[in-house]
């Protein structure tokens, strides 16, 4: 099986798990036990208004009906208003995307970049205090909750040493001037995305740890060795170096992960984003509100799966070649 | 008079046991004054966590600590020096509801010895540390128809035996259980329903008190947490015994008609309890259809009389508005009866808060920061309907009448009076007429004068396009006239004196809204004003204006220039 032949393969199923995700989505929040209908509907409202209601949201539609005028919406991405604000939800997604494509990137980059450069540390420092050091934090910031590792930092950094700001993307009301209001948000992001990072740096390293050392017993590092070569360039130029396509693999399987864990978060630092956004649309039972939003992760998740398999099969060509070997 | 005097006592003694438990000193009348704003800008920014709700409060970054309910707070605030903790009666009820149209809770009997087997002390006591104040009424005590003297049923559990014994629930051989004396059977089992221990842990252990109170006089009572939602979906098909629930009630009785009366006895309906009494059907009806105030209050005094005896519910305790304000930053917020100081239909707080130098005196003008809890969302005065979104809103309209803050009677305001009367419609039958006399001078926030015309063009516009949130207050509505720039008359189909509320909307400015063909969408906030440079189109007249709003960040509001009470009445 050809790279071509894989790659469509793939976008079959990742759009066949989109419709199917979709689908639970929609029928997820219509057998959840409340009636929504009493989020938008005032007690006091009359028959009429209660009728009105309904038909401005589509609920007076035979379910089948919701159901086939909902697909099509979300295709042209028409979210439709959401019960709470009576706003077009896509309006609102819009609004807080940004938000939270800053802090996922932040605590991307910082992750990853503290992640592997401790992995390698760790695997070059093997059986001395500092490998145990990061493999023991690593485990522990890993196995902690994030919401309480989140809410001391917020008490420590915010309170007892109030050097931080504690909810907000931006100082109300923000500084004048381009650089100034760059730094600002900078400032604001350490709390958020430094959180995350010290959250996740732990399945970096040790994933980049073990496999460094994996690749440090290769002949062909014993042979960098025999040759004389400096230490660092046996572990960058060669070790690290073969390491690094199932790091890349890592990085797009990490992401759903990265987007499903923005909703404690954003929520902890009141932070404007879409995580945020979801949480209170599923409490609130805000059915095109939470839909809107299930549907921006999911598609994000079925994306980034798909840059996995895409990228697992262009650094693995076992993968995209499957059980009955080269055609 | 007297009432008046009734409900200083009842506010004292409330204000005693909790300020008891406050540790605070009595809270004195507050003067206010009736213009303002005493600040040029108020920036607002969104904190929706609660914890770091409380940090920005130590750090200052707020004035005020809203609506403390957790213990836990309210000690923390408690122990700051710079805190000055307010307090004030709220129109809150949590009440234990009885399914009245199955035994054994269709026996008054029943209900009466389940109202004598509560302790409301204890309950606050050990539930909220004293932070609560009992309740027994079914009209709020901060409602200007609250009514004293009406019968009640004490802790008491030998009075419960023994009311029971009286009517033929007698102990069975064991002791534990009663016989009820219709089936010569012991009672089944009797379930409160009550939210989880993870969702409402006061709430589910109070149904385990009350539970175990009740088993100690033979009531075979046991408490049932469940799912909220779940809990509700049972109550709008009547699947339940008894549960446990809160209300937030208004200083208007007309709650008791949606709560009580027996064509709200259908599922899905407020009459949860399916109490169907004609007497009370007859007293509430009279109260939807007062002509006139007294009629009302009338109606309204006999409807709380019918339902002490009767008991659908037993009220258990009211939560009191608890707020900090930082002393050493702002002075002038007032208490408001049933409001509290902090909250966004305070419209005195706002006007007369200001900041205070280091010694405390109040420093006119300036900025302060009021933190948001939520996110306002939606400012389109015609769909917004979250007291999120109107925390901003009521910053930037004002009403045609106002509440006075202590007494929360009706006071003129942009409108300098009105007359309730009555007209003969064109069906033939009577209806009430509320004729507005307005202010001269009063203005848009963009400086367009604000006339009678803008209140008809409202009223129109809300009821020509079947505004949902409106509809309650225009549906009535046969027509609107305007009789000269200054004076309106709204015409209704039918005969009530809560017309007079209906009647007094947040208006819209007709020279703004006049062009909107779809007013779902549109957005007033997020549009440039045609002619004000840095504002948007939501033009109101209320005493600041929207300069910013940052979604998720905060809400930046500035003096209005064209506020019609910037200084004291002529």
């Amino acid at each position: 099986m050809g790279f071509r032949s894989y790659l469509v393969k793939r976008i079959w199923y990742a759009l066949l798990v989109l419709v199917v995700i979709l689908t639970f989505n929609f029928v997820l929040f219509r057998v959840m036990p409340g009636d929504p209908e009493k989020m938008i509907i005032d007690p006091n409202f009359t028959v009429e208004a209660k009728q009105e209601l309904r038909r401005q949201y589509g609920l007076d539609e035979p379910i089948l009906k919701q159901y086939t005028n909902y697909m099509t919406s979300l295709l042209k991405f028409d979210m439709g208003l959401s019960f709470n604000t009576r706003r077009p939800v896509w309006s609102e997604l819009k609004e807080r995307l940004p938000n939270t494509l800053i802090l996922f990137l932040a605590t991307f980059v910082s992750t990853a970049a503290v992640g592997i450069s401790l992995g390698v540390f760790s695997a070059a420092n093997r059986g001395r205090f500092n490998e145990k050091f990061v493999v023991g934090a690593g485990l522990f910031a890993h196995a902690v909750p994030g919401f309480f590792i989140q809410l001391l930092l917020l008490l420590l950094l915010g309170y007892y040493w109030p050097i931080l700001p504690i909810h907000g993307t931006m100082s109300a009301p923000p500084p004048d001037g381009g650089f100034a209001v760059l730094l600002d948000r900078l400032w604001h992001l350490i709390l958020p995305a430094g959180s995350n990072m010290i959250l996740g740096f732990g399945s970096w390293a040790l994933y980049t740890r073990n496999t460094m050392l994996e690749a440090l017993s290769q002949d062909y590092v014993t042979t960098a060795r025999a040759k004389g070569l400096p230490k660092g360039d046996i572990m960058y130029h060669h070790a690290l170096r073969s390491v690094l396509p199932p790091i890349v693999t890592l990085v797009f399987m990490s992401l759903p992960g990265a987007v499903s864990g923005a909703v404690i978060t954003e929520s902890i630092f009141s932070w404007h984003g879409v995580g945020r956004y979801l949480l209170d649309a599923t409490l609130q039972m805000d059915y095109p509100a939470a839909q809107g939003a299930f549907y921006l992760i999911a598609l994000s998740v079925i994306i980034s799966n798909l840059l996995a398999d895409i990228a697992y099969g262009l650094v693995d060509p076992r993968i995209r070649v499957g059980a009955g070997g080269p055609k | 008079m007297r009432r008046k005097f009734s409900v200083l006592i009842a506010f004292v003694l409330a204000a005693t046991f909790i300020l008891g438990a406050l540790a605070m000193p009595g809270l004195a009348a507050a003067e206010f004054k009736d213009y303002g704003p005493v600040v040029d800008e108020i920036i607002m920014p969104i904190i929706k966590e609660s914890t770091a709700l409380r940090i920005a409060f130590e750090r200052g970054e707020t004035v005020v600590w809203p609506g403390l309910t957790q213990p836990a707070d309210i000690d923390q605030a408690k122990s700051l020096d710079y805190a000055d903790m307010r307090m004030t009666l709220g129109f809150h009820m949590f009440y234990l509801c009885f399914n009245m149209r199955k035994a054994p809770y269709d026996a008054p009997v029943i209900r009466q010895a389940m109202a004598h087997i509560t302790d409301r002390d204890n309950i606050i006591r050990t539930l909220f540390k004293g932070y609560m104040l009992p309740m027994t009424s079914f009209v709020p005590q901060a409602s200007a128809f609250y009514k004293e003297d009406l019968p009640t049923y004490p802790f008491n559990l030998a009075r419960a035996a023994e009311i029971l014994d009286e009517a033929g629930y007698v102990l069975d051989e064991t002791g534990r259980n009663r016989i009820d004396p219709k089936t010569g059977k012991p009672l089944p089992e009797m379930k409160i329903f009550t939210p989880t221990y993870e969702v409402a842990p006061t709430s589910a252990e109070l149904g385990k008190m009350i539970a175990d109170s009740a088993q100690k006089v033979g009531l075979p009572v046991v408490p049932e947490p469940m799912d909220f939602n779940i809990m509700l979906d049972k109550i709008d098909i009547h699947d339940f015994d008894m549960y446990v629930l809160a209300w937030s009630l208004s200083r208007n009785p007309t709650h008791l008609v949606n709560f009580f009366h027996s064509n709200q006895d259908v599922e899905a309906g407020y009459n949860n309890p399916g109490i169907r009494d004609p007497k009370l059907d007859r007293v509430l009806d009279l109260l939807d259809t007062a002509p006139e105030l007294q009629t009302a209050r009338v109606a309204a005094d006999e409807a709380q009389l019918i339902l002490a005896r009767e008991m659908p519910y037993i009220p258990l305790y009211s939560r009191p508005y608890i707020d900090a304000f930082r002393k050493d930053m702002v002075t002038g917020y007032i208490d408001m009866m049933g409001y509290g100081a902090a909250s966004n239909s305070n419209q005195w707080t706002f006007l007369n808060v200001s900041r205070v130098d280091e010694s405390g005196n109040p420093v006119p003008g300036g900025t302060i920061r009021w933190a948001l809890e939520e996110e306002p969302k939606n400012l389109n005065p015609a769909t917004a309907s979250s007291a999120y979104e109107w925390n901003v809103l009521d910053r930037l309209f004002d009403g045609l009448y106002a509440m006075h803050p202590e007494s929360l009677e009706d006071m003129t305001w942009m409108a300098k009076d009105w007359d309730v009367d009555t007209w003969t419609t064109d069906a033939g039958s009577e209806g009430t007429t509320i004729t507005w006399y307005l202010h001269d001078g009063l203005k848009w926030s963009d400086g367009m004068p604000f006339t009678a015309e803008d209140i008809k063009f409202t009223i129109d516009f809300l009821k020509e396009n079947k505004v949902p949130r409106y509809l309650p207050n225009t549906e009535d509505i046969a027509k609107v006239e305007v009789i000269d720039e200054l004076t309106v008359k709204v015409y209704f189909d039918t005969v009530s004196y809560w017309h007079l509320y209906n009647a007094a909307l947040s208006f819209l400015p007709k020279h703004i809204w006049d062009d909107v063909e779809d007013y779902n969408s549109f957005e007033p906030w997020l549009e440039p004003h045609p002619t004000m440079e840095g504002f948007t189109k939501l033009v109101g007249h209320g005493p600041f204006m929207l300069k910013e709003y940052r979604p998720g960040e905060f809400v930046r509001l500035v003096k209005n220039p064209n506020y019609w009470r910037l200084g004291p009445a002529n």
